[in-house]
């Protein structure tokens, strides 16, 4: 029988969650691994989620590795489950159905969900969401041929599924605010320039704060489009989808009790290793002390992502490299008019 | 030849329901395949639990859904309700890729490593968490209703006929007040939450056929079947024993046989059961008993008794794991050759063996023409899987049983004594029953002369033995009884297979399967067992390149009484796992025969 080693104990099955198993799996061959993740199906590229809107529909068409890659690596891929509470003294983690791991090192890799500005929340049942498969198809599917979206906020992720939306033939309206483009940080002018473009690829643009902000949400009529938004100065926009796109908040409520550090996300050090020895983050969930900046900052992109979980797995291994990040941050417009953002590129 | 059914049903779902004795699991499963009965589907299924009634213990109900008759279980499941996580944990491995695990999404006890269902999902396998305790204590405020919350669920995701289910639900919980409407409560809850859900897996369960062939159909299960048969053919009493799993046929006769104005009698054992059954045979009554192997044990020297006395009777005897208490709950064909060969003497009598739950009431009935037409025991071999299965079978208007099968007596000359063994061509003498004007007789256990008189020279002996064995070959035409049947292709073929009782159904299923792989082959289930039909079986064997019999039992019971019946060799496929035998073992099993030739074979043969 094969010795069995430490037990690596992964919270995400995301990007950066699911290239560190596979890192661990290749350096540390006799250990256990353990894949915590939401999620009902097997890790699946969220990256290419907008690709409903083309027709892929079936969740098998997303997965970053076949059903049986799990079997074959060794990788014990947990499901459907959430982790409730980490206790770092006893090592061990308490999943929400009841049942405790033990673990001898953790890597949290559990990202990020939807920022909602809080004078939106109390309209949350009436927004979509698009942040799981599920969710994607369900919009997907409630939406009428050539149907209308209105998109809050607009970061980069809500604009990479807009200009999908307006290119398979639906209407999409952006109610610009303050995260709009983000995790770009734009120079002076810029934003002004980005959105016209934006209008050039077919997206209608309104400034929230033109109009005295959003006021109120609320059902649309019987027989008008199932939602209608209310801005201050009470003009008003009716559509098929309503849904916010504002940016994200580290997912890091499971980890309050564990004595590691937070300030947003999980402070870790340059080789991503939290104030506590036996775990490490990686990917959205954590800030990485960044020496130029003199402050804990973030890093998004696949790139970013994938490279994260793979450094946090050699560095459990024994390793000690400090993290290093050469993706092009920097929003542009191409030759042919259409904006384009190395944060929308993945392999 | 004809061929059953079409060999791909358009549904063809199976669920299983996996809990701790007491958790309501056969009661959930009950209430499905009724449900889905009810809705017009086709429906095999079968219950496993432990000896134990309540508190531990495992329990699994597993249907098979289909639009077509299927005939046995699949060895995959489609979908599993785990109600339990200790028990289902080792069941998980069951479901098919892409199928559907529904379980509790929390537990109340804290749970070790891998004590939770969700931790054993392979990453094929599409995961339902559900609140199933805290739904029903919403909608009931307690938790006994958990499995109806999880039914509700999966008819809800899978969009089955809600009021189906809350009309079983009524019929099975509406004797007790308010227990019908917590349960409805129950099941709505689990069916909204479960309409609502995303369905990831690729279950689908297409619509019900409601045509005539269904609309008549029954939900019924093998001694219930068998009882419905005995009934049916108008039994007139019963004399039984409890032993699983043959008490059902018990305790269903005795709430069906007053109806009708007949009596059943609790005896103290086995032997008397017997004792009173052929006491009541002698009188002319329709009798039975119904017991399992360790009963066919005790009763064997009775049974000698009503062959030697040419006394009409019938015995039902549910097979289970033997031999002695072995395992009262686990399935098994090891009562072969008790029931052919068993007992002392030259006691030959009659045996059968339904193949499935319409069998079931067909030799249920028949048992007891025979037993009348050839004034003999004839014991009728279930098995548990049998007993318990649940198929749905459509019963014809009428029955299909002679109410009076007994040769009559024909007018004596007056002052000639009645021959109750008189010697005649076809070897069944006229009979009288006792008290009949100028029939008077004498029975005996000892050997006799046609007046029945005790007799002990040789060549009496020698013409009685005769005429007892004679006499049961018109048996094996006996009329509106199927003794044996061929399915699958015509002619020539690699591989046959000779089945017998509950095992044919899995023979039938891996006989598609060859046969859709291009494998020439053909099954043949034989339901008489003794006397052999000697001559279709040798027919059927002429057309093989290889014989495989399937069983499940370890000697290859069945295997060694075609050999010798016919001196010819087979392929045994003996198993005793204490369930059906898989049907891709058998499956696996043809494929080596067919790829072997018909040399090779004849080596595997030997091997065997
Ligand atoms: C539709 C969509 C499109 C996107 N497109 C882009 C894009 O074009 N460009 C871009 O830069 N970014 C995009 N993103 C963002 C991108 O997905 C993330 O930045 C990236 O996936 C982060 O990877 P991660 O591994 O850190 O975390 P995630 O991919 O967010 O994965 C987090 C994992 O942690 C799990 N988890 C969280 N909490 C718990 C808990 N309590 N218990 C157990 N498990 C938990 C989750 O189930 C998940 O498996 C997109 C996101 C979405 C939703």
């Amino acid at each position: 029988m094969a010795a069995v080693g430490k037990h690596h104990v992964i919270i995400g099955g995301g990007i950066s969650g699911s290239q560190a198993a596979d890192t661990l799996r290749t350096l540390d061959p006799d250990s256990r691994i353990t894949l915590i993740t939401l999620s009902r199906l097997p890790v699946y590229n969220r990256y290419d989620l907008p690709q409903v809107f083309r027709g892929r529909q079936d969740w098998r068409d997303f997965l970053v590795q076949p059903p049986e890659y799990y079997r074959r690596s060794r990788i014990s891929l947990r499901r459907a489950t959430r982790v409730a509470n980490v206790d770092a003294t006893r090592r061990i983690i308490t999943l929400a159905h009841n049942e405790e791991l033990r673990y001898d090192t953790l890597l949290v890799a559990s990202g990020g969900r939807g920022y909602l500005p809080e004078e939106l929340a109390e309209f949350l049942p009436l927004l979509d969401s698009f942040t799981s498969f599920e969710d994607a198809v369900t919009v997907r599917r409630r939406l009428p041929e050539g149907g209308h979206v209105i998109m809050i906020g607009g970061d980069m992720i809500g604009l990479d599924l807009a200009r999908t939306m307006v290119e398979t033939g639906h209407r999409v309206t952006l109610v610009a605010g303050p995260q709009t483009f983000w995790p770009h940080r734009l120079e002076a002018g810029e934003r002004k320039q980005f959105l016209a473009v934006l209008a050039k690829m077919g997206m209608q643009v309104v400034e929230s704060e033109a109009h005295g902000n959003i006021e109120t949400i609320e059902p649309g009529a019987k027989g008008m489009p199932a939602r209608r938004i209310v801005f201050g100065d009470n003009t008003d926009l009716r559509a098929d989808s309503i849904m916010a796109f504002c940016g994200l908040v580290p997912s890091v409520e499971f980890m309050l009790g564990s004595g590691v550090d937070i300030e947003r996300g999980l402070l870790v050090s340059r080789s991503l290793r939290t104030t506590n020895e036996a775990i490490y983050a990686a990917g959205d969930v954590c800030q990485i002390w960044d020496q130029d900046e003199k402050r804990y900052r973030f890093y998004y992109g696949w790139k970013n992502v994938r490279a994260m979980g793979e450094l946090a797995a050699r560095n459990i291994v024994g390793g000690d490299e400090p993290w290093s990040s050469n993706q092009d941050e920097s929003l542009r417009v191409q030759e042919n008019g259409s904006l384009y953002s190395p944060f929308w590129e993945y392999a | 030849m004809t061929r059953p059914a079409k060999e791909t049903p358009s549904t063809d779902i199976q669920v299983a329901i996996c809990g701790s004795a007491g958790e309501g699991t056969i009661a959930a499963g009950d209430i499905l395949r009724s449900a889905l009965a009810e809705a017009g589907y086709r429906i095999i299924s079968f219950d496993t639990y432990p000896p134990e009634i309540r508190g531990f213990g495992k329990c699994i109900a597993r249907l098979r859904v289909t639009t077509e008759q299927a005939y046995s279980l699949k060895q995959q499941s489609d979908v599993l309700i785990a109600l339990n996580d200790e028990h289902a944990i080792p069941h998980i491995g069951e479901v098919r890729d892409f199928g559907a695990v529904i379980y509790d999404g929390h537990s109340i006890a804290k749970l070790p490593e891998g004590g939770h269902v969700s931790g054993h999902l392979r990453a094929g396998q599409l995961p339902y968490p559900v609140s199933l305790r805290e739904l029903c204590e919403k909608a009931t405020g307690g938790n006994r209703s958990r499995n109806i919350v999880a039914l509700g669920f999966l008819a809800g995701v899978y969009q089955l006929p809600k009021d189906a289910f809350l009309r079983i639900i009524t019929k099975k919980f509406g004797k007790k007040p308010g227990v019908a409407e917590q349960n409805q409560a129950a099941f709505e809850t689990g069916y909204t939450v479960g309409e609502a859900a995303f369905r990831l897996d690729d279950v689908v369960f297409g619509a019900p056929k409601r045509d005539a062939a269904t609309r008549d159909v029954v939900m019924i299960n093998g001694n219930a079947a068998t009882v419905r048969g005995a009934v049916d053919a108008g039994i007139d009493c019963f004399f039984g024993y409890p032993i699983t799993p043959a008490t059902s046929i018990m305790e269903r006769l005795a709430s069906e046989m007053p109806k009708h104005g007949k009596r059943l009698l609790q005896t103290e054992d086995e032997i008397s059961a017997i004792a009173a059954t052929i006491g009541a045979g002698y009188t002319g009554a329709r009798a039975a008993t119904a017991t399992s192997g360790p009963g066919l044990s005790l009763m064997q020297e009775m049974l000698g008794l009503g062959v030697i006395a040419e006394v009409p009777s019938v015995v039902f005897v549910s097979q289970r794991g033997g031999p002695s208490t072995g395992m009262p709950t686990k399935t098994e064909q090891s009562d072969l050759s008790a029931a052919v060969h068993g007992g002392h003497g030259d006691a030959q009598k009659i045996v059968i063996a339904p193949t499935n739950v319409e069998g079931c009431y067909r030799c249920g009935g028949k048992a007891f023409e025979m037993a009348e037409a050839y004034q003999t025991p004839v014991v009728v071999l279930l098995d548990l899987y049998l007993s318990n299965r649940y198929e749905t079978v459509q019963f014809g208007a009428r029955p299909p049983f002679e109410a009076n099968c007994s040769k009559p007596r024909a007018k004596a000359a007056p002052g000639e004594p009645y021959r109750r063994f008189a010697l005649t061509e076809d070897f069944v003498s006229p009979r009288a029953l006792p008290g009949e004007p100028g029939a008077m007789h004498t029975i005996t256990g000892l050997e006799h002369n046609e007046l029945g008189r005790p007799n002990d020279q040789g060549d009496m002996h020698e013409r009685m033995s005769k005429k007892r064995h004679e006499k049961l070959k018109a048996a094996l035409k006996h009329p509106d009884f199927t003794h044996c049947k061929r399915f699958g292709d015509e002619g020539r073929i690699k591989v046959g297979m000779l089945a017998w009782g509950s095992t044919f159904g899995e023979c039938l299923e891996a006989m598609f399967k060859a046969r859709a792989e291009g494998i020439p082959c053909a099954a043949m289930k034989v339901v008489m067992l003794s006397p052999f039909p000697v001559e279709p079986v040798s027919a059927f064997m002429d057309d093989c390149d290889v014989v495989l019999v399937p069983e499940v039992n370890y000697e290859g019971q069945f295997a060694r009484l075609i050999q010798g019946e016919l001196g010819r060799p087979v392929v045994s496929l003996a198993r005793v796992p204490g369930v059906p035998l898989p049907v891709d073992e058998i499956l696996e099993t043809i494929r080596r025969l067919a790829a072997s030739g018909p040399r090779d074979a004849a080596r595997l043969v030997r091997a065997a």
